[in-house]
């Protein structure tokens, strides 16, 4: 009889110690992962990360007007010096049958860790005119204008931002 | 005796570590991370299992998919691209300065494209000169061949393409064209009226047609025209002033079609003119409201599916709520939501809805609500989704399931 409840009693810590240790196990894994992503990463590079940050009421300020300029600070989050760092600007419009694109380009030559560049871009933002009297779509409104800036490294690390200018 | 307080402990210890350490959260506040989304496949707020077919700027319109359903083609700012439905990169069918009005597809590798060239564009003035060009897969894609000159319309159907040609200022006529895009049957009757619209009937051996009769102003006839004896009549005329807007779909229980009063610009009161949807027989008579939709809804763009039993619709359940897609089903009058959107501006063009060969998906064109402040975000331009007019899949059900 004492053996009976002996074994019976073993077997009922055996069994709540594993359910125990599996309930603290899957706690364990619920923790979110360490690792945050940055979608403005595209893939190829491997270099320390960089932000781009604008100035939202210069970009609220742009108008369809010439010698227009916006000023970029790239930061490098990195622990890493970087050098040679292009940056590019491309200013299209929302219709995309329209060849009007207009590219710039500028090279930073070092951004120490954790600091910063500035760099200034004047461009035209004059929209094109219109050669195309009908619409094929039904959207009858204004196209919008593009800005889309870009800062590579020369091992490849992108960082993008896409600005939409409302018309 | 040991033995027994021994084990007494030992389970009160042991349940005690299972309450303490199994039912305790690890952290109270950590937020649970959201499920990876299927790869290509995206909840842009038009419901789940949407998928994205297109991205970036440019105004798109008229989805035609491959009969293969492998493919989608489309117009994009008056161009034409196509792109497979899966992986794989756009293909540009025309110049950037083409203005395509249709496309549709006429084999696996014949795309048959209405609108017009540059040149032409310039010549015309009352802007119905558009031509009838074919392309060939694996060819000089840009360079066209015309099919046919002064082009109204043009649909699917007989395994090729019905397509309707000005003849004279008052009158149409009909034409098919096989899949290589070769005209092989013109047909010698003249249609009364210039043919806005056309689609072919569930057994592909009618059509019905959107007309302007002569005279008027407005397209308000529609007639239907057999296609193995090469004979039309009017099923039906609007009056008082009403237009049909788009294409007339014939399905299993009839045909559907979408109208209301002639929209200029804004009516009198400011608010922007509604038009509902309709049905009406085959052998003709006065359209009577759509059965199933509500009394207040507004329609916009309908397409039959493949096999004729279901019809899309996008439109609103009331003149304030939100466009959205819906199916009917015109035999039961069960009408469905298929999309939940909120947010997303769904375009309302006549040709911006189509079904996938095998009925299971239909892709329609939206975007989000644009913003009056400059918009900042850490993706590429052209690989953006809610800021500009994309394509999306809506899945639909297949054409052995009723669609939810």
């Amino acid at each position: 009889m004492r053996d009976t409840a002996f074994w019976l009693s073993s077997a009922a810590l055996a069994f709540l110690l594993t359910a125990g240790a599996f309930l603290f196990l899957a706690n364990l894994a619920t923790a979110p992962s360490e690792k945050s992503l940055r979608p403005d990463q595209t893939p190829g590079g491997s270099g320390p990360a960089m932000d781009l940050e604008l100035d939202g009421e210069r970009l609220a300020s742009l108008g369809s007007l010439p010698d227009q300029s916006l000023d970029l600070v790239i930061e490098n989050e990195g622990a890493k010096q970087l050098t040679d760092v292009n940056v590019t600007l491309i200013v299209s419009s929302e219709n995309t049958a329209l060849s009007s694109s207009r590219f710039y380009r500028q090279t930073v030559e070092k951004i120490p860790a954790g600091g910063t560049a500035s760099v200034r871009f004047e461009f035209d933002l004059v929209a094109p005119e219109q050669p195309i009297a009908r619409v094929p779509a039904a959207r009858e409104e204004p196209s919008r204008e593009i800005l889309e800036l870009r800062a590579t490294t020369p091992e490849g690390n992108s960082t993008v931002r896409t600005v939409i200018l409302p018309p | 005796m040991r033995f027994r307080v021994g084990s007494k402990w030992c389970l009160i210890l042991s349940v005690a570590t299972v309450f303490a350490v199994g039912c305790a959260h690890a952290d109270e506040e950590t937020p649970i991370a959201p499920l990876a989304p299927m790869a290509g496949r995206v909840d842009p707020g038009l419901g789940p299992g949407t998928r994205a077919l297109s991205s970036g700027p440019g105004y798109k319109g008229s989805p035609s998919w491959s009969p293969g359903g492998d493919r989608i083609a489309f117009t994009v700012d008056g161009y034409v691209v196509d792109k497979p439905t899966g992986s794989g990169d756009t293909v540009r069918w025309t110049t950037k300065d083409f203005i395509a009005v249709d496309t549709e597809w006429a084999s696996e590798e014949t795309l048959l494209i209405l609108g017009a060239a540059p040149p032409a564009e310039a010549e015309k003035s009352a802007g119905s000169l558009d031509s009838l060009y074919r392309a060939h897969d694996g060819e000089d894609s840009l360079g066209l061949q015309r099919v046919g000159e002064e082009v109204l319309a043009i649909g699917p159907g007989r395994g090729g393409l019905i397509f309707a040609l000005g003849s004279g200022p008052q009158e149409s006529k009909l034409a098919l064209a096989r899949g290589n895009g070769e005209i092989y049957r013109p047909y010698t009757r003249h249609i009364a009226g210039r043919v806005a619209a056309l689609s072919a009937s569930p057994d592909d051996d009618e059509a019905v047609l959107a007309v302007r009769p002569p005279n008027d102003r407005e397209i308000s006839g529609l007639s239907v025209f057999d296609l193995r004896k090469g004979e039309g009549r009017q099923i039906t005329r609007l009056e008082g002033n009403q237009e049909i807007l788009g294409t007339p779909q014939w399905t299993q229980q009839g045909i559907y079609f979408v109208a209301g009063k002639k929209s200029t610009s804004l009516d009198s009161d400011g608010s922007e003119p509604l038009y509902y949807l309709y049905r009406v027989p085959p052998s003709g008579g006065a359209p009577e409201s759509a059965s199933g939709v509500g009394e207040d809804f507004v329609a916009a763009t309908i397409r039959v599916s493949p096999d004729g039993k279901w019809l899309a619709v996008i439109g609103r359940l009331n003149p304030k709520a939100p466009t959205n897609l819906y199916v009917l089903d015109p035999l039961t009058e069960d009408f469905t939501a298929v999309t939940t959107n909120e947010d997303m501006e769904i375009k309302t063009g006549p040709d911006d809805l189509a079904w996938s060969p095998g009925g299971e998906s239909v892709a329609i064109i939206a975007r989000g609500t644009p913003s009056t402040e400059p918009e900042v975000r850490a993706e590429p331009a052209d690989r953006l989704l809610r800021d500009f007019d994309n394509l999306y899949e809506i899945p639909v059900g297949g054409p052995e399931d009723a669609p939810r």
